[in-house]
């Protein structure tokens, strides 16, 4: 454990697996053995020790969950994308584009550690997709995410899911720390990560043998770097407690990352080489700039301006339901047809993830077929509604033919 | 005299009838106003006004009865000497965003039709991603 | 500028001219290009460089012939050769249409971009080693002439140029006739794994690997390989090299491991074009950048040694009469490429490099009356000759997808049939007829001829065109002193500098070949149960050629090759094994102008090993 503390919070600008990547993570007052994040209230008090998750089940239970809240976001990203029109926010269409396959990323590495301990991860399936609009998996219901086009609406709230942990209470030895608001919610995708981690590192030290898995055709589920391309990151596979903090701070640190000063520090973590965290990237969208090297997240933004055009976006009628196109049965057909390919790119990085690795790169041509499909569909008018069409993100199984 | 929203609403119609494509499939592309345009401007105020005319009747003739339909487009538009070729070039850019010989926008080029009916993509827009080709098509 | 000494000027900013500069400045030499393309084009980075390709690729979508030229700029004051130039020779009559003036009897059909990064910006990428034999047909086969050097020779060169252009390959399908096991070296593999080969490779190849067929009495089983490419695709973590760096201690290049290897993405962006996206356009432009192009290399050169002069068109090297040395290089500078107004000027340094492509480094010496005393300058003009058959598959094929080709039928690149005949390498072909018959848009306009539309047209459509598979039959030409690039003061462009003359034919060599490989084809297509759709129009087609009564048509391949030979002596060539010209000890000269002869592999891979080697005796001689 210490040894996480030590590998995740000393360090201060940039992250020990990634030089090029901002450190967000703080260093924490020195704290004795796994005190942090602990359940609240109740019987959580006489056993303050212990981390929140303790068992193997919930660990899984948890990493299935941080899977399923990875996916949840890219389809509000994938809306905002695919509504801009082509030529134009050249800038913010690379910004989110990058935030987007970082996310596949993220969910890839999450099934990743839950592979490594023994898990099946579960993509496939039809509550695997969250309602729109909706509140993030696991989250502690702030706020709503829906299926938005471009606007700066839907930006301020990729900034909400994008947003470091709040500070972390300060801890008295061995007192009882009250992180976790609303159990099973988190507050942070940040803090829920933690929360997972520390459950790694404790399950794992209790479990004789540990947990992390030795059957060589269970370590040929991982998914390995040779599948990933087009942003920053790397595929992280997880043979061991090492591989997982790996993975876990590849995810963190290029997330949100964890900190209390995040908008307020002064430290410069920016530059043309720096892989910012998502957040500070859609910062510059909202504030119509870029970050210069010389920013601190406190001052903000204040490099070359970026041309932002809100108006030059179809207009996607928000939260689209296959209802709504109930009396165009021709474009029904197509956004079925999205939901199909969509069903399809589940069923196909499930299989990546459970043993066929190879199917991955499938996927990468479904995720083309689907932008071009939403752009389609974005062009075309619901008929008397004064809006445009767009992906609705249900799950749909082709019907066998 | 037909005001410009009958005459696209009869252009979209028509262009379904001449392409073989299905209306949200043409306007998915985003291209019908730029068409429209392109086939006014290209085509004498005659030819045109006359090529909707008869289409206006021809679909309205043959209302929901697709084999006469098809009959009558063969015979009264798809001729070279029907009203200078419009029909052919109706379908001509959809299908390769040409008229004639000219490539109308660059976009026109990406959205053209020949290559959803040839299970593929343009050369050089809408890459299918890396090993794709490994495969049918999806 | 004018100021600064430079160690050495190069002109042109091809692949040829980028690997010389790119190895001179990173060794610490002050490098001046000369380049006659637009400033635009050699932007290097981010948005400038992005904007300055989102304009080719916009040329390219609204171009109505989407020829290699098709994206880029074609100047007046410096007009590239454009295959949309060629035309069918009347006999005793001469083509001027285009920069290329044509003598004939046949027009030579291949082109290049003159422009920032050249031809390499609208190359296939194709990236095979020639074979041992091809290094030595006059004493194997009776054939052609010899190269100075070995293939053993060019081998450590053959590694670099595979590191720097950035081959996807998977080394173990690579079986060529004729070659022993230590031909690639024990457990080399390729930068990059192999591109996955196509659907429509997988179909033909079911039929048609392990194929026997017959040709002149002998039996012969075809083989089908992954064909190795410069285009980027996974990292083979197995593959040691990542940089190529000169040891001054030991006058020598060397490959060597520094980090981990990783690809060559796009200028603008280092998410773009890790991998092939299968944008299927990589000739004339691939939009994301995935396939090499020569900037790519230039970017990797010590920027602060290097300088680069767009708008400098060439006109001629200027020879001290006394010492026989270059003493400067004498170019023309445009401002607007549409008027001739131009100024003129002197580049000058220790160390002279002509890299402007093989016709117009031939033209250029021609014009200087440089480098010739063999008078071989401008002769054995060759490239390969394309014969294409075409036919509809019964099983669709699904072309128009990746890259142009991903597969190859190698078995007559080698043989004893070269005493005989020219060799031949097949790539089987990704993209429909297009080529030949500028499919799919020919189908639409033909099936509309037909009286057809609605959902009749679109089945038709998806019925012919999934199921077209074109084969190349790419013959190697071999030397001849009459296929020649000349000059004459009558021809001369806006800028009053020569237009290059062409006389050019093809003799019995090859033409024998045409028909043993049309006998080889009718075979595949046989058993393949394609339906032969292969027409060779006398009346239509440029190079139309006819042997034993039976008529052929065949193709440039963008291979220009020839001209400005390396050779044993001073009487045979135009430069040492060196690449140094005999005439003028501080002249070299780069590109495909230095190869004696061609084998079948795609000319740039072996002629960047050459720029390797050019860049290290450079070296030594600026060292020495
Ligand atoms: C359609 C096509 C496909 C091809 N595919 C392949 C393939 O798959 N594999 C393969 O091996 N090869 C292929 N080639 C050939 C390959 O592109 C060339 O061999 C290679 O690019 C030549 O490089 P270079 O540096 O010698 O010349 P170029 O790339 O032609 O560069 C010449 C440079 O010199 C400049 N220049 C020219 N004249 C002057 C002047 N007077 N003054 C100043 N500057 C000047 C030009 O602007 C240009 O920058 C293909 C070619 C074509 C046309
Ligand atoms: S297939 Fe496409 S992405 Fe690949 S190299 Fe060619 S043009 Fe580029």
């Amino acid at each position: 454990m210490s040894d996480l503390l030590n590998k995740t919070y000393t360090q201060t600008d940039t992250q020990p697996n990634n030089p090029k990547r901002q450190m967000l993570i703080k260093d924490l007052p020195a704290v004795p053995e796994i005190t942090l994040l602990t359940k609240s209230g109740g019987i959580a008090d006489d056993v303050s020790s212990e981390p929140m998750i303790k068992t193997l089940d919930d660990l899984k239970r948890n990493l299935q969950i941080a899977i399923e809240l990875e996916h949840s976001t890219i389809p509000p990203y994938l809306c905002a994308l695919y509504s801009i029109k082509e030529g134009t926010n050249a800038v913010a269409s690379t910004i989110i584009r990058s935030v987007v396959v970082e996310e596949m990323l993220h969910m890839v590495l999450a099934a990743n550690i839950l592979n490594a301990i023994g898990g099946e991860p579960v993509i496939n399936k039809k509550d695997f997709i969250p309602e729109y609009p909706g509140y993030l998996p696991g989250s502690d219901k702030a706020f709503i995410v829906g299926l938005e086009k471009f606007s700066e609406d839907s930006v301020n709230v990729f900034l909400k899911i994008e947003k470091p942990a709040p500070p972390l209470p300060k801890h008295e030895k061995n007192e009882t720390g009250n992180l976790l608001f609303a159990d099973p919610g988190y507050q942070t995708i940040g803090q829920f990560y933690m929360a997972i981690m520390l459950g790694i590192e404790y399950v794992n030290k209790h479990t004789k043998g540990g947990i992390f898995t030795n059957d060589p055709e269970r370590k040929k589920r991982q998914l390995t770097q040779e599948h990933y391309y087009g942003s920053g990151g790397m595929i992280v596979p997880v043979y061991s407690i090492e591989n997982a903090r790996e993975a876990i701070q590849e995810i963190v640190g290029q997330g949100e990352g964890i900190d209390d000063t995040i908008e307020d520090s002064d430290k410069k973590l920016f530059g043309q080489t720096t892989e910012y965290a998502h957040y500070f990237r859609f910062n510059e969208i909202l504030q119509k700039r870029m970050y210069a090297p010389t920013d601190t997240p406190k001052s903000g933004p204040t490099g070359e301006p970026i041309i932002v055009d809100w108006g030059e976006v179809h207009n996607m009628k928000t939260n689209p339901k296959l209802d709504d196109y109930r009396h165009q049965p021709d474009l029904l057909a197509k956004a079925r047809a999205f939901n199909m390919a969509y069903t399809q790119l589940l069923d196909q990085i499930h299989m990546a993830c459970n043993g066929a690795p190879e199917q991955l790169m499938k996927g990468m041509g479904l995720m083309y077929k689907l932008k071009y499909l939403a752009i389609e569909l974005m062009n075309i008018p619901i008929k008397g509604s004064g809006m445009m069409a767009g992906p609705t993100f249900e799950f749909e199984k082709p019907v066998a033919e | 005299m037909k005001t410009p929203t009958d005459h696209i609403t009869l252009f979209t119609e028509i262009s379904v009838w001449l392409t073989g494509f299905n209306e949200a499939e043409l306007l998915a592309t985003g291209m019908l106003d730029t068409y429209y345009q392109a086939l006014q401007a290209n085509s004498s105020q005659d030819d045109f006004s006359y090529f909707f005319k008869a289409v206006e009747i021809i679909l309205h003739q043959n209302r929901n009865d697709i084999a006469s339909t098809e009959k009558a487009i063969a015979s009264m538009l798809m001729p070279v000497s029907a009203y200078n070729g419009i029909a052919g070039s109706i379908i001509t850019m959809w299908y390769t965003g040409n008229w004639g010989n000219t490539v109308i926008s660059g976009q026109a080029y990406i959205q053209g039709l020949v290559w959803d009916a040839a299970q593929t993509h343009p050369p050089g827009a809408k890459q299918p991603g890396f090993g794709s080709w490994n495969m049918p098509p999806l | 500028m004018e100021s600064i000494q430079y160690d050495v000027v190069i002109v042109g900013s091809g692949i040829s001219g980028a690997v010389i500069a790119k190895t001179l400045t990173l060794a610490g030499k002050r490098v001046l290009i000369l380049e006659a393309g637009l400033e635009a084009g050699i932007a290097l980075e981010g948005e400038a460089a992005y904007n300055a390709y989102q304009n080719y690729l916009e040329t390219f979508y609204k171009a109505p012939a989407k020829a290699p030229n098709s994206p880029y700029p074609d100047l007046k004051d410096a007009p590239s050769i454009d295959v949309l130039d060629i035309v069918k020779l009347q006999p005793g009559k001469t083509s001027t249409k285009g920069y290329l003036v044509q003598k004939g009897p046949l027009p030579f059909a291949s082109d290049c971009v003159r422009g920032p990064g050249g031809t390499t910006l609208h190359w296939l990428g194709t990236t095979l080693r020639m074979l041992p034999n091809d290094f030595k047909m006059k004493s194997v086969y009776g054939q052609s002439i010899d190269w100075p050097i070995s293939y053993d020779d060019l081998k450590p060169y053959y590694q670099m140029a595979e590191l720097e252009i950035g081959v996807s390959g998977d080394v173990h399908d690579q079986n060529y006739p004729g070659i022993t096991p230590d031909f690639f070296g024990q457990q080399y593999v390729f930068p990059m794994k192999k591109i996955p080969q196509s659907y429509l490779d997988a179909v033909i190849s079911k039929k048609t690997n392990k194929l026997k067929v017959n040709l002149h009495g002998k039996t012969y089983q075809l083989s089908c390989i992954s064909t190795p490419q410069g285009r980027n695709s996974v990292p083979d973590t197995d593959y040691p090299y990542s940089k190529i760096v000169w040891n001054n201690r030991e006058k020598k290049l060397k490959i060597e491991h520094a980090d981990p290897y990783s690809n060559l993405p796009s200028l603008w962006d280092p998410y773009t074009g890790e991998r092939c996206e299968g944008n299927a356009s990589c000739v004339p432009i691939c939009p994301v950048q995935a396939k090499y192009n020569a900037l790519k290399t230039l970017k990797k050169a010590d920027q602060k040694n290097l300088n680069i002069l767009t708008k400098a068109v060439v006109s001629k090297v200027i020879i001290d009469d006394k010492t026989q040395q270059v003493t400067g290089i004498a170019y023309k500078r445009y401002t607007n490429p549409g008027e001739p107004e131009h100024t003129t000027g002197l580049a000058t340094a220790h160390v002279y490099v002509l890299a402007a492509s093989a016709i117009e480094n031939a033209k250029i010496l021609l014009a200087s009356d440089a480098a010739n005393s063999s008078d071989q300058v401008g002769r054995n003009l060759m490239g390969h000759l394309v014969m294409l058959t075409w036919g509809l598959s019964k099983e669709k094929v699904y072309p128009y997808r990746g890259p142009g080709s991903t597969t190859n039928i190698p078995t007559f690149r080698d043989g004893d049939f070269r005493s005989e005949h020219a060799a031949w390498i097949s790539p089987i072909d990704n993209w429909g007829w297009s080529w030949p018959v500028f499919s799919p848009g020919s189908d639409v306009s033909t099936a509309i001829a037909n009286g057809l539309f609605g959902k009749a047209l679109r089945t038709h459509i998806n019925e012919v065109v999934t199921r077209q598979v074109l084969l190349h039959f790419e013959v190697e030409q071999t030397p001849d002193p009459d296929n020649r690039v000349t000059i004459d003061p009558e021809y001369v462009d806006p800028l009053g500098n020569y237009k290059p003359v062409i006389n050019y034919n093809v003799g019995d060599y090859m033409l024998k070949a045409f028909e043993a490989a049309k006998i080889v084809s009718d075979q595949i297509f046989a058993a393949n149960d394609l339906e032969d759709h292969t027409v060779y129009n006398p009346v239509t087609d440029p190079d139309y050629v006819v042997y034993k009564g039976q008529g052929y048509t065949f193709r440039g391949a963008g291979h220009i090759v020839g001209t400005h030979r390396m050779g044993f002596t001073k009487q045979d060539s135009v430069v040492n094994k060196e690449q140094r010209c005999w005439d003028h000890s501080n002249l070299f000269l780069a590109g495909c102008g230095n190869m004696p002869t061609l084998g079948t592999s795609n000319p740039t891979l072996t002629m960047t090993a050459l720029a390797f080697s050019a860049a290290e005796n450079i070296l030594k001689q600026l060292e020495h």
